[in-house]
């Protein structure tokens, strides 16, 4: 468990009212401040002067008409938005007591979005107060499920994280499935998921304010309980908390807050997290603000500061049309995507977030290697086979052997000449994404890195995407050359950012985190920015496809295999010391940091290369390892070749599911790893959790 | 142990061997021998050579379906048959025309199996999945749109579609009967005393209570028709490229003139926005042309960004509309 202490010593001094009234005051003057220039801000010429002169009674029907039905209800959303997010993201925190907990990084985000477009994709018009009800318990499910993996959270800050990340992750994926194939209805529903203000009435604001309202009051009756469980589980049953209810009470009020909020204006990206933070940051300043009764309050004042800071701050660098087709959300995003980075750099490494290195990992036999291996070569041969044979069309395998002899017939010849460079993507990147896998989880000591956490894929693909928007006719390798330089950079920057006297594996998983939520929403910007009504482009991107193939596109990932795969196989006994510990390696003569940045580079560029071949594919870096150490154990030399057969079957099998189940509708096979990805995923945190006491 | 493996590798690959195929091996047979060899140049500039004029054409883009049903060439494969059928009531679509997917990622496994002379697209279609659909069949690419000249873009996209299918005469016979329908349509407006009047053009949908308004410019297709027909656009902003589109909020329409105001919306698909949803709201309420009572909801199912019948009758649709 993390240390409690330092928080529950300042919680003992007793509150300044002077200095929190102060405080009170000022955020409450620096909203009215934002609040005004939010209301000159907005698409039409209605500015500071015309409001000044409707304020004097002299003003024109037209600019209250704005001011009423378009900038009040914008700035209202903000409001209650800001107080949502930023009470439920201080209650998170206290929860868990971790600095890292809020709506996004527990899911609670993503499962009440992937409730409201499941709604709006089956056509059920439903008003604002069921949607709404739909996402409480979207995002309630989202929230159980997470902290039940995290242990509630007090494990420790990277297991919360990552099992957040992983759901969001998989109920992302399911999101965009529903946008995909329900593409006109949902149109609109892809920068909106983004977190948007844009508000047309005061509809979904007077509606949800009562269950604001109705989540403020829970959280503030049990903020003297809270403050008490801040002591601890154990001192708080000892003070007579009902614990248990405790938490139940609270987890509801928050997850409340944060529906209400995705009901109002979409996912709006960190808030929850940055607004306590920032209180936070006040607390050595002013004795007592630690204080639940004046905590969460003032971080739901500070929510509504950052919302209207990033909405305003929007509109005046991009003028008023940019409030429309930027989602505010994104902006929020990047402001919150920084903040967790620098959290994370001031994170202390805790130790048993962790799984013990031995979990599954026991040395196993050369005959259990080879009979694992040759099963796996067969799946392999069976999932390439099989996937050249399903789809749309289901051929029989005398088709392919006439293929391949060169006679079969003309539409045989067309569907496998089109299926094989799909099949040939797919096993390709997924042996590629499995090796970078390894490494990354060899190097990083963390059997819960990936090149995908890592910000690795996010970057290749912001450098991928950004190529495309610029030049729509490049090349595959100037793709693929950008994709792998911005890899290497974001790897850099999250190498570098990680590094403080050595490098902890934790804090280079946490700020990885970071360095991909932002890289997400740099992706979404420069889609929404520049092609917004190519829905397509967007969900190939973002969810990784294996769609229209051809050979020449798959040469970077097969060049990048067979040139780095020796490399990393020639750093295999170094892997095997990297995993263990950082002095080992020493001893040994291991020349560390140039060994793990060569794999990790290696790595990086692996990753680029698949990312630009298929777009961003989750989850097979990671459970490909995984399953390869629970098969045949620790050793580098065994886990590289399982690890790749491994990941080649999935991606593979999850391209086969996808062009097969809704035919001749087309699922992205990135949704489909994504799918199968994050219930392995969760099953590994579950086992490795820490069992609370 | 090893043996057992070696005896499963085995089974599997006798298993999979042994399954038969599908179809005979025999090459297919040459069709339509005595009919002449077509060469169109398309959007990309690439010339497309075919033995005869194409048959069995699949389309991925609901404006050259509809081209082609006028023309007089029914489709054997479409992308997304029943959003074709929900918003695109200009050219019907026989029962027998399969699906072939999504508009964004066509099923080219669907497509084979239909064995078409000829794949239409577009070009915002990605270039690699124009490169694979070319192994598949010979690929006639049009410009979805062009902001710079819509009508233009329209009739070149019925012209190339036409050489493709053979059906030059037809295509003529199409654009004239518009052009004579705009022409009407003109007279018409000019008789009601309504030439130069201002005119908007747009659709919207809602998500929660945000309303996202897409208006039409002049680069879009419908907007080039209004203004052909000597009403004056009241929409100023630019839009994207190829569809003329621009994108703003209910605020943004108070810069918007007096005049008549032409939305479409879809009763299978969504709501309708102006006509439903903001009813109740401030600044729609006291927009002069909703105080005017100018605003009109065009029939369901005028394809804004279809060929020469969707465009005739929007001209009709737009024409009662004004002179009503």
């Amino acid at each position: 468990m993390t240390a409690p202490a330092p928080e529950a010593e300042t919680l003992r001094q007793p509150v300044r009212r002077i200095q929190v009234a102060g405080l009170f005051g000022a955020a409450a003057a620096l909203i009215v401040v934002l609040a005004a220039v939010h209301l000159t801000q907005g698409t039409s010429s209605v500015g500071a002067g015309d409001l000044i002169r409707l304020v004097f009674g002299q003003g024109t029907d037209n600019a209250a008409n704005v001011l009423i039905a378009s900038r009040l209800p914008r700035l209202l959303a903000g409001v209650l938005v800001g107080i949502a997010l930023g009470v439920a993201g201080a209650g998170l925190q206290s929860l868990a007591r971790n600095s890292l907990a809020s709506p996004d990084t527990l899911g609670v985000n993503a499962g009440a979005y992937l409730a409201v477009v499941v709604v709006a994709a089956f056509g059920v018009p439903l008003p604002v107060l069921p949607a709404g009800g739909v996402a409480f318990l979207g995002g309630l499910a989202a929230a159980g499920l997470v902290l039940a993996l995290s242990a509630g959270g007090s494990t420790g800050p990277t297991r919360l994280i990552l099992a957040g990340s992983a759901v969001a992750m998989a109920l992302g994926g399911l999101t965009t499935l529903m946008l995909l194939l329900f593409r006109e209805e949902t149109v609109g529903t892809f920068a909106w998921g983004a977190g948007t203000l844009v508000q047309t009435d005061l509809d979904a604001v007077t509606q949800m304010a009562p269950v604001v309202l109705l989540g403020l009051v829970g959280a503030f009756l049990l903020a003297a309980k809270l403050d008490i469980l801040t002591l601890g589980d154990d001192t708080a049953s000892v003070l007579g908390v009902n614990v248990r209810r405790t938490r139940v009470l609270a987890t509801l009020a928050t997850v409340l807050l944060s529906a209400a909020a995705v009901t109002v204006a979409g996912p709006v990206g960190f808030v929850g997290l940055v607004a306590p933070v920032l209180v936070r940051l006040l607390a050595p300043l002013v004795p007592g603000l630690l204080r639940h009764r004046v905590l969460l309050p003032l971080s739901g004042l500070t929510g509504v500061l950052v919302v209207l800071a990033s909405d305003v701050v929007l509109r005046a660098a991009f003028g008023g049309q940019a409030g429309v087709e930027i989602p505010t959300g994104i902006m929020t995003m990047v402001v919150g995507a920084v903040v967790l980075i620098w959290l994370a750099r001031r994170h202390r490494d805790s130790g048993p977030s962790r799984a013990p290195a031995g979990a599954g990992s026991g040395l196993r036999s050369r005959r259990t290697f080879w009979l694992v291996t040759i099963a796996l070569a067969v799946l392999l041969a069976g999932a390439a086979v099989g996937a050249m044979l399903t789809g749309d069309a289901f051929l029989r395998t005398g088709d392919i052997v006439n293929w391949v002899n060169g006679n079969s017939g003309r539409a045989i010849t067309y569907v496998l000449d089109q299926r094989f460079p799909r099949v040939l993507a797919a096993l390709l990147c997924g042996a590629a994404l499995a090796i970078a896998g390894t490494t990354v989880q060899a190097v990083c000591r963390n059997p819960l890195a990936e090149p995908g956490i890592l910000g690795i894929t996010g970057g290749a693909g912001v450098g991928a995407i950004g190529t495309l928007i610029l030049l729509p006719s490049a090349s595959i390798w100037l793709l693929s050359g950008v994709a792998a330089v911005a890899a290497v950079i974001t790897f850099g920057l999250v190498y570098l950012i990680s590094w403080r006297g050595g490098l902890s594996s934790d804090r280079l998983v946490l700020i990885g985190v970071g360095v991909s939520s932002a890289a997400t929403a740099i992706i979404t910007l420069l889609i929404v920015a520049t092609d917004p009504w190519n829905l397509s482009l967007a969900m190939t991107w973002l969810s990784g496809s294996t769609y229209g193939r051809t050979l020449p596109q798959i040469a970077p990932v097969a060049l990048a295999l067979f040139v780095l795969t020796p490399l990393i196989a020639h750093l295999r006994r170094d892997l095997d010391l990297l995993a263990l510990d950082d002095d080992v390696p020493r001893i040994l003569g291991v020349r560390l940091e140039r060994t793990r940045l060569l794999a990790l580079l290696a790595a990086a560029l692996l990753t680029a290369a698949a990312v630009s071949a298929i777009g961003v594919v989750g989850f097979v870096g990671l459970v490909a390892p995984h399953a390869a150490r629970a098969l045949i154990g620790g050793r580098h030399a065994r886990i590289l070749p399982v690890a790749a057969l491994l990941g080649a079957i999935l991606v593979s099998l999850a391209d086969s599911l996808g062009r097969t189940v809704l035919a001749p509708a087309q699922i992205p096979a990135g949704l489909l790893t994504a799918l199968i990805g994050a219930p392995y995923f969760v099953y590994l945190l579950w086992r490795t959790r820490v069992p609370t006491r | 142990m090893r043996r057992t493996a070696l005896a499963l590798v085995a089974a599997a690959l006798f298993g999979l061997t042994a399954c038969g195929t599908s179809e005979p091996t025999a090459s297919d047979t040459p069709s339509n021998a005595a009919a002449q060899p077509v060469s169109v140049t398309d959007a990309r500039n690439k010339k497309v050579d075919l033995k005869a004029p194409a048959a069995k054409v699949v389309a991925l883009e609901w404006n050259a379906v509809e081209s082609l049903v006028s023309l007089g060439v029914m489709p054997v494969g479409v992308a997304d048959t029943k959003g074709y059928t929900n918003w695109v009531t200009a050219e019907k679509l026989d029962a027998s025309v399969k699906d072939v997917g999504t508009r964004g990622e066509s099923s080219v496994d669907a497509i084979v199996a239909l064995n078409p002379d000829l794949v239409i697209t577009t070009t915002d279609e990605a270039a690699n999945n124009i490169a694979q659909l070319e192994k598949a069949a010979p690929v006639l690419v049009i410009r979805g749109s062009d902001a710079k000249n819509p009508i233009g873009q329209m009739k070149t996209n019925l012209d190339l579609i036409a050489q493709a299918v053979g059906k030059t005469e037809q295509a003529k016979q199409l654009t004239a009967d518009f052009d004579k329908k705009l022409a009407e349509g003109k007279q018409k407006i000019a008789d009601a005393g309504k030439a130069g009047s201002g005119f908007m053009m747009a659709d919207g949908w809602k998500q929660g209570s945000t309303i996202t308004v897409r208006m039409f410019t002049n680069g879009s297709m419908l907007g080039a028709i209004s203004t052909e027909l000597g009403l004056k656009n009241g929409w100023t902003g630019a839009g994207d490229k190829d569809y003329g589109l621009a994108q703003t909020d209910l605020e943004g329409l108070t810069k918007l003139p007096d005049g008549e105001f032409l939305y479409i919306a879809n009763k299978n698909d969504g709501g309708d926005v102006f006509g439903g949803d903001l009813a109740g709201n401030a600044i729609w309420k006291n927009l002069p042309f909703v105080k005017a009572g100018n605003v009109h909801r065009l029939p369901d199912g005028i394809w804004m960004f279809g060929g020469p019948k969707s465009a005739g009758q929007f001209v009709d649709a737009a024409v009662q509309a004004v002179t009503s």
